[in-house]
């Protein structure tokens, strides 16, 4: 049996920073274990079943041989197909930098110091297992002032062939001043809807001074797979950071995003849908630090939950002293389709700040019978009126994307 | 020669335990227009439920029939397909859903249910636009979400306008000039008159004498205590509106 923690042979161990790096999340890794409920972070989310699987180490020779999923939109394209980037099914921009993370490690060490700079690995368990691991993933570093019209996408593959893949992913993304860019993230998977993998993502994030950043993700894992992503954002002043995260697939997902809205202006929103049935628990978990004055964070995301599932939405706000005239709101929402499904909400709020407006709010209900009822009275079947009512309800936060061929997409994905 | 479209006899039900409808009977012939008048609380809206195959009533006996079937084991949906279309007193508001998507999925599925084709989307909406002119309701209004921020009487044109679209062969108006000013009422009663073709027929339900005065009507019963009391011509209505409803309680 090989658990997660594995003896590898990686790309560049003669480096010493990066072994360092490694074995620090390798040890704080099995400190701290799988979380458990006894773990505050992880009290409603337990990744449990990770704990006995044998897992195979994603690695070059898994790659595999498929067709890339078709795209609704026209972009780049960055491809990892079993955890492990492909540059020939690789659409790269010309004029910007899009490495494979371990060039980046072994020829521009100056960047090394993005690496874990926000992230504490004791916060993280799963960060600090990516970082023993740390090698594939991409560095995409856009300059100052350049704007890229067409989106940017990284599309995960994976297939397992029956084994139980284990993909560590860690993307460095980096715009200078005043750049601007649109980040898709796609997980997908090909074959066997029974697939189990496991995919652990990090992405770090650096908008420097005024860059803005769209960044939306689908998450549509094969069922029994687990899938673990941390989104962490660096903000200087004036950087606007727009995310919208669609969950859907996996049996175990958290999609956890920590900003960090370091100077004057900087600007987050994170919006959210999650769409689930059978018994998957799906989690959608912020951490927005308001760390300086004029500073506005906006956050909303709603579920649809049937079958056994369950929805997580856990959502802090902290407003530090010196951060006077930011504004902060919060708002969940989930819709249950049935008598077994359930959500758990946990929104905290930290002010400690004078002068700051901020709100949080959270409500569950069921689909209208008289909504139902109407519908139904002018001919349309219930199975479609269901479906009517649902596409509605998520439609108030997809239609916060703003580019009107993704938000399609989106939507369709939502479906 | 008459076709009866609706036979309601001896109908019985309740909602939880409260009996509401006690020996019911009524037949509506192909293109009849008949309303019903009766106080508030007297049980009209649970009979416009009923036929309209709303959940949470219980009919315990007696049986109603639609076009010679079965109606009362028919689902909401089916009952529309087959030509029932209830204006509601209090129409719905669906945010999320335009007006146009929630019709176009109406037509469609009635029209799928007689095994016609869908139609294409652009006929439709120039269809939805043309018949909202008639209910002075504007292509703007028509894309936006179901009745959410429709005026009362917005909404009851709004009734209306589906009421033409859908062209039901029995339309049941509950209460269709509740809330109304003097000019939307007209707008809606010409609606109403407009699909008056001797072949569609109606049952037009309410306690005020008002709307009559501009639909008028083949029949009028007078409903108290869960069935009807008295029935007769138009003129019935013009009773009622003097004599108010107490004396016809009384004569039962």
């Amino acid at each position: 049996m090989a658990g997660l923690l594995q003896q590898v042979s990686l790309p560049g161990e003669e480096i010493p920073w990066l072994n360092e790096i490694r074995r620090r999340g390798r040890m704080v890794f099995e400190a701290t274990g799988i979380p458990t409920a006894k773990t505050e972070a992880w009290k409603y989310t337990k990744p449990r079943e990770l704990g006995g699987d044998d897992f195979v180490l994603a690695l070059p020779s898994n790659n595999l041989d498929a067709s890339i999923p078709n795209l609704a939109f026209d972009s780049y394209r960055i491809c990892f197909e079993n955890g492990i980037f492909n540059p020939r099914q690789s659409i790269l921009p010309q004029g910007v930098e899009v490495l494979p993370l371990i060039e980046v490690i072994m020829f521009h060490p100056e960047y090394r110091t993005l690496i874990n700079a926000n992230i504490q690995l004791e916060r993280f368990p799963f960060a600090a297992l990516n970082s023993a691991y740390l090698n594939e993933g991409v560095f995409i570093h856009i300059d100052s002032k350049v704007e890229i019209k067409k989106p940017l996408t990284i599309l995960y593959h994976t297939d397992n062939k029956n084994q139980n893949l284990l993909c560590n992913l860690h993307n460095l993304i980096l715009l200078d001043e005043q750049a601007s860019a649109k980040l898709i993230e796609y997980h997908c998977y090909k074959g066997e809807l029974k697939s189990r993998y496991f995919v652990n993502v990090v992405n770090e994030i650096y908008l420097r001074r005024g860059a803005f950043l769209k960044h939306y993700k689908v998450q549509d894992e094969a069922f029994k797979s687990n899938h673990i992503a941390l989104n962490c954002v660096d903000e200087a002043s004036n950087a606007v950071y727009q995310a919208f995260c669609l969950q859907k697939g996996a049996n175990i997902a958290r999609n956890e995003t920590h900003v960090l809205l370091k100077e004057e202006g900087a600007f987050a929103e994170i919006n959210g849908a999650y769409v689930m049935n059978g018994w998957a628990t799906l989690d959608t978990t912020t951490d927005i630090e308001h760390l300086a004055p004029n500073t506005i964070s906006h956050q909303l995301v709603k579920g649809v939950i049937g079958g056994d599932a369950k929805g997580v939405f856990q959502g802090k706000i902290h407003i530090a002293p010196l951060a006077i005239k930011t504004e902060g709101t919060q708002l969940h929402k989930a819709l249950l389709l049935s008598d077994t499904a359930e959500v758990d909400v946990k929104p905290e709020l930290e002010i400690f700040a004078d002068d700051v407006k901020c709100s949080h709010g959270a409500a569950s209900g069921e689909l209208d019978e008289d909504k139902l009822f109407y519908m139904r009275s002018r001919g349309i079947k219930e199975e479609e009126a269901r479906r009517l009512l649902i596409d509605a309800y998520l439609e108030d936060v997809i239609s916060k994307i703003e580019d009107e061929k993704i938000a399609s997409w989106i939507r369709l994905m939502a479906k | 020669m008459t076709t009866p479209i609706l036979e309601i006899e001896d109908l019985y039900a309740r909602v939880g335990d409260k009996e509401i409808i006690k020996g019911f009977n009524l037949t509506i012939n192909k293109g009849e227009i008949h309303a019903i008048m009766g106080p508030n609380g007297a049980g009209k809206s649970t009979l416009s439920n009923i036929l309209c195959g709303k959940p949470g009533y219980e009919v315990t006996s007696g049986s109603v029939r639609f076009k010679g079937k079965d109606l009362l084991v028919m689902s909401p949906e089916e009952r529309a397909c087959e030509g029932i279309f209830l204006a509601m007193q209090y129409p719905v508001e669906i945010p999320g859903v335009p007006v146009t998507t929630f019709l176009k999925h109406a037509v469609n599925a009635i029209r799928k249910h007689r095994g016609q084709a869908e139609l294409d989307t652009m006929d439709f909406i120039k269809m939805v636009r043309e018949e909202g002119k008639k209910f002075k309701l504007d292509a703007e209004m028509i894309k936006r979400a179901v009745n959410v921020g429709f005026s009362g009487g917005e909404k009851k044109r709004l009734e209306a306008l589906q009421m033409a679209v859908l062209k039901p062969d029995f339309a049941i108006l509950d209460e269709a000039d509740s809330g109304l000013d003097i000019d939307a009422l007209k707008i809606v009663a010409e609606g109403i008159n407009s699909l008056r073709d001797g072949r569609r027929s109606m049952l037009i339900i309410t306690h005020f004498q008002r709307l009559l005065n501009h639909v008028v009507p083949d029949f009028v019963h007078v409903y108290a205590d869960g069935h009807i009391v008295k029935s007769g011509g138009k003129e019935l209505a013009v009773e009622l509106e003097e004599k108010g409803y107490a004396e016809f309680e009384r004569e039962k």
